[in-house]
């Protein structure tokens, strides 16, 4: 079957004065249609970047990305206005990603108004449609973003990214400021959206039990890059990369029958500026050795569908 | 299946009342109305606009009609405000003034918003060596005193409505950029900047859609401070010969004059008051109109 | 006695709009050396009690009724020096954003001197001694007491805000969402360092949280607030265990955990009420799926489940009867996280 993405050793390096910032490198990965593909990472792993890089917001800076078979890394023109139509983002602050001064129809119609999709009372007709889709009162067409809570403005912004019929959405934390009970709904939402309309997600969170309920592939970063990508539920029944394994054990659960590993991981995520050649993750690693600080570990497949970038991955494992 | 049925959307389903839709100026308008101040102001500048503008129909003399008789003469039935050291009717010359002063402030001041958004906007949303040069070529402007710009700038485009108000412009131009630079970088970072371009709005629309509009409302009050300062600035211009000649009058021009007899104001209070009243008056209700206008603008100040 | 009791505190804000009703009559109590996790949505009044027992609420808010007794003496009518001295010294706070708590233009070790020479009137020596000390007990190292905030990170800094907050060996510590702004795995450093120092120094806790997780983790008692009022109150056990107020359940219904699977969320419909406008009777009722006229009409008193355990709701047993089917929490490990555990053990 034939992805309906793909990325190779995709990279995307910013100037900064000290030198390169490596926000994204080398990130390989297949998304199949309707599927969702979840990136999870702290902050600053890249997976914000990785997500515009997606949508064509930033420019690759090495490596290739297709799209429905076709290399659309530095798209023409042309075809960058076709696949705006075919991809979309979602962004994780309802705050600032909509502008104040426009009203929730004018903020929908924004995007069909400006691939000229539709106009006058087609573009009305849309508009509403498009309100009901994601559950928001017609009342609400000409109220303003802050008279608004947080979900209905994610709402909008859900509108937005659906009002050009996309094929694929990178939601960018969609859920991060919103409120659990808010929260919950807005991921029911994205998931009826996608058994309804087909849609293919590249889901970024920094949340574990939000990506583990969205995603049916995960793909771990670490300082720009890729740790572990593997089946949802592989990843939680069996974390491979001893940065999934800490992470995994950090996370609260509220429950007071679920006993975890006790494993705290010590230290802080390295600058990824000018980084040191070797495994980013080698400063926190409990298993590192001399191998890790020369030689970036390259994924390799351990399990059908199970990538891990890490030299002793195998030992580690005992595999 | 059905998503929907299994997961009914949140809102409720009351029959809604849906409200109707207003276009951009008309909710502004709206918005506006609600204000009292303001419309108080809107209809003060209306008014005297009017009475600016047919002067020649309204004024009861001719701004020139000197009488050496009636010299500094009070209020009165037949002079309402009174007459200046020659004797003319100073309710006649002060309405003429207006003409001139009211048109070469607003020119001033909406040539100073133009080319200051314009330039502000530019260096704000595209940064880098435009930014550089652009913001450069300001600080030297603003490096130079504003009157002293004027002058330079009057002296060698000749006197006029309009290069009189470009002459005084020159100066404002650099401090609204400055300014508006600094909001457009803070909006630039803004994710609903990132979002147009991902529904693949270009720049022009982006900055005249999303930068301007969200920008305006500080612009606006600033401008209706700038207008005071013009009319204070043309008179400074005429006082060195620059500006309009004698004996075509000018508020800041009439002022100066009255001023001149501040140690007999037991007597002569009326040349100082009456223009003086004029043109606070006109300030005024410019601010508060723009502060008005500047709450109307803003959705998030809508109760 | 406990170390501080709070009974019927109200809070409201007096604003232009209306009153705004931040916090409705709660009662809650802090033992010796105990945690009490206080859960809430945005909104919920957390905060404002917080401030509420530091007596810090900011204009145009207004203590209306209730008291606030620490140590036996009531502190809203306390005169405002004893406060003072209160703050800091015997209850110190820590805040959620740790950016924006340190002064930039001062080394951490003089935020921290500061406090310690403000409240202990030590010599300068015996200060810097006391300083040093603390910065060693929150994991950092002495050599960075001249440094300036800026150059630590985001979990360093949290860090510093804490040694600040105990510098003074305080009795109650009122945390503020603690680690809301860091990230996952230097959430679990800085949470493990606030237990292991409450374990070490006695320190009561009164620790504001949105995750349910942080609670389970860190929590002996847990109160659940919503809109004002204290809904669910009792040991984390019986809340967790035998959730019995409708809100509770659809909290942890609205989760998405790592430890159960479900297809879709139960989330709670609806959205937070307006607190100018609080609905009639339980302010919960109209997002309830148990809601009768009763709890339009009547606040439901705090009834006792158990010894340990307050519910304020009429329909309480039904509830947690109905908890099943929203996803109880009372619930065997699944086998996901039992073999990330075996594996773990395997790893080590």
């Amino acid at each position: 079957m034939e992805h309906l993405l793909e990325a190779k050793e995709l990279s995307k390096y910013y100037t900064t004065p000290n030198g390169p910032l490596h926000a994204v490198e080398q990130v390989s990965f297949t998304v199949d249609e309707k599927t969702t593909l979840g990136v999870v990472g702290e902050s600053g792993c890249g997976k914000s970047t990785l997500g515009r890089v997606l949508v064509g917001l930033l420019d690759a800076t090495g490596g290739d990305f297709f799209f429905e078979g076709e290399n659309v890394t530095h798209p023409d023109k042309k075809k960058r206005k076709e696949l705006r139509r075919k991809m979309q983002i979602i962004f994780q602050d309802p705050y600032s990603s909509l502008d104040p001064r426009m009203c929730v129809s004018d903020l929908i119609a924004e995007p069909l108004k400006a691939l000229k999709l539709a106009r006058g009372a087609e573009l009305e007709k849309q508009v509403q449609e498009l309100m009901d889709t994601v559950g928001l009162a017609r009342r609400f067409a000409y109220s303003y973003p802050h008279e608004l809570d947080g979900g209905r403005r994610q709402r909008i912004g859900i509108a937005r990214a659906l009002s050009v019929n996309p094929r694929f959405i990178v939601c960018d934390e969609p859920v991060s400021a919103l409120d659990v009970s808010i929260q919950a709904q807005v991921l029911n939402l994205l998931k009826e959206l996608q058994i309804e309309k087909g849609l293919t997600y590249v889901f970024i969170t920094h949340n574990l039990s939000v990506v583990k309920h969205i995603s049916h592939d995960i793909l771990v970063m670490y300082c720009g890059c890729m740790v572990e990508k593997c089946p949802s539920k592989e990843l939680f029944a069996q974390p491979l990369h001893p940065y999934t394994k800490g992470l995994l054990a950090a996370i609260p659960i509220p429950s007071l029958h679920v006993k975890k590993p006790d494993i705290v991981l010590s230290g802080e995520v390295t600058s990824p500026v000018n980084p040191k050649p070797g495994c980013r993750f080698a400063a926190r690693c409990p298993y590192v050795s001399d191998l890790c600080k020369q030689e970036m570990p390259k994924p390799q497949e351990l399990a059908p569908g199970h990538f891990v970038a890490c030299h002793h991955a195998k030992e580690i494992n005992s595999l | 299946m059905d998503a929907k049925e299994k997961m009914p959307p949140v809102e409720e389903a009351v029959e809604e009342k849906i409200p109707k839709k207003r276009s951009y100026f008309g909710e502004i308008w709206h918005r506006l109305k609600k204000n009292p101040v303001a419309m108080v102001c809107l209809v003060f500048l209306c008014v005297l606009i009017l009475a600016v503008v047919f002067a020649n129909f309204i004024a009861p003399y001719d701004y020139a009609e000197a009488d050496l008789s009636l010299r500094f003469a009070l209020p009165s039935a037949e002079h309402i405000m009174g007459c200046d050291e020659q004797g003319r009717d100073l309710f006649s010359r002060l309405l003429y003034g207006g003409r001139y002063s009211l048109m070469v402030a607003l020119i001033a001041v909406a040539i100073g918003i133009v080319f200051g958004m314009v330039v502000g906007a530019l260096c704000g949303f595209f940064g880098g060596g435009l930014d550089s040069v652009l913001m450069r070529l300001m600080d030297v402007i603003m490096a130079i005193p504003g009157l002293m710009l004027a002058i330079c700038v009057s002296v060698a485009l000749g006197s006029g409505v309009v290069n009189t108000a470009l002459a005084i412009a020159v100066g404002t131009i650099p401090i609204i950029a400055r300014q508006l630079r600094g909001s457009t970088l803070l909006i630039r970072s803004q994710e609903y900047i990132e979002a147009a371009q991902s529904f693949g709005e270009g720049y022009f629309r982006i900055i005249m859609r999303h930068v301007i509009p969200n920008t305006l409302a500080p612009i606006i009050v600033q401008a209706s401070l700038y207008l005071g300062g013009s009319i204070m600035a043309i008179a400074g211009l005429s006082f060195l010969g620059l500006g309009v000649q004698p004996p075509t009058p000018e508020w800041g021009n009439i002022l100066n004059t009255g001023l001149d007899y501040i140690y007999q104001f037991s007597t002569r209070w009326h040349v100082i008051v009456f223009p003086a009243m004029f043109i606070i008056l006109t300030m005024l209700a410019f601010n508060l109109l723009g502060d008005g206008l500047r709450d109307a603008m803003d959705p998030r100040m809508r109760k | 006695m406990s170390l501080l009791d709070i009974q019927d505190l109200s809070i409201h804000f007096i604003t232009e709009n209306g009153e705004v009703k931040a916090v409705n009559g709660i009662s809650l109590h802090v033992d010796e050396g105990r945690t009490l996790g206080l859960v809430g949505e945005t909104g919920a009044g957390k905060t404002t009690t917080a401030l509420g027992i530091l007596r810090l609420v900011p204009e145009p808010g207004k203590i209306l009724s209730g008291s606030i007794t620490y140590k036996g003496e009531d502190i809203l009518t306390m005169p405002e020096k004893d406060v003072q001295d209160l703050r800091g010294n015997e209850i110190s706070m820590i805040f959620q954003d740790p950016m924006t708590a340190l002064n930039p233009v001062m080394t951490v070790g003089d935020q921290i001197a500061e406090v310690i020479n403000r409240h202990q009137h030590c010599s300068g020596v015996e200060c810097q001694q006391r300083m040093l000390e603390i910065l060693d007990k929150v994991g950092i190292s002495s050599d960075r007491a001249k440094d300036y905030p800026h150059q630590f990170s985001g979990g360093m800094k949290q860090r510093i805000v804490i040694a600040i907050a105990l510098a003074c060996n305080p009795k109650l510590l009122l945390a503020d969402e603690p680690t809301t702004a860091l990230d996952v795995t230097i959430q679990a450093q800085v949470l493990r360092m606030i237990n292991d120092l409450k374990k070490e120094l006695g320190t009561a806790m009164l620790l504001i949280t949105h995750d349910l997780g942080i609670v389970a983790e860190s929590c002996d008692d847990v109160a659940i607030m919503y809109a004002g009022n204290i809904v669910e109150y009792g040991s984390v056990e019986a809340v967790f265990d035998h959730t019995a107020h409708p809100y509770t359940v659809g909290l942890f219904g609205s989760l998405p955990r790592l430890d159960v699977d479900v297809e879709f969320l139960s989330p709670i419909p609806g959205l937070m009420p307006d607190p100018i406008n609080l609905p009639s009777g339980c302010p919960f009722h109209p997002r309830c799926k148990l809601a009768t006229r009763e709890c339009m009409e009547a606040m439901p008193e705090a009834r006792e489940l158990a010894s340990d355990h307050i519910v304020r709701c009429h329909h309480a047993q039904q509830a947690s009867d109905s908890g099943a089917v929203l996803g109880d929490p009372a619930y065997t490990p699944p086998p996901a996280m039992g073999a990330a555990l075996k594996d773990e053990e395997a790893g080590q």
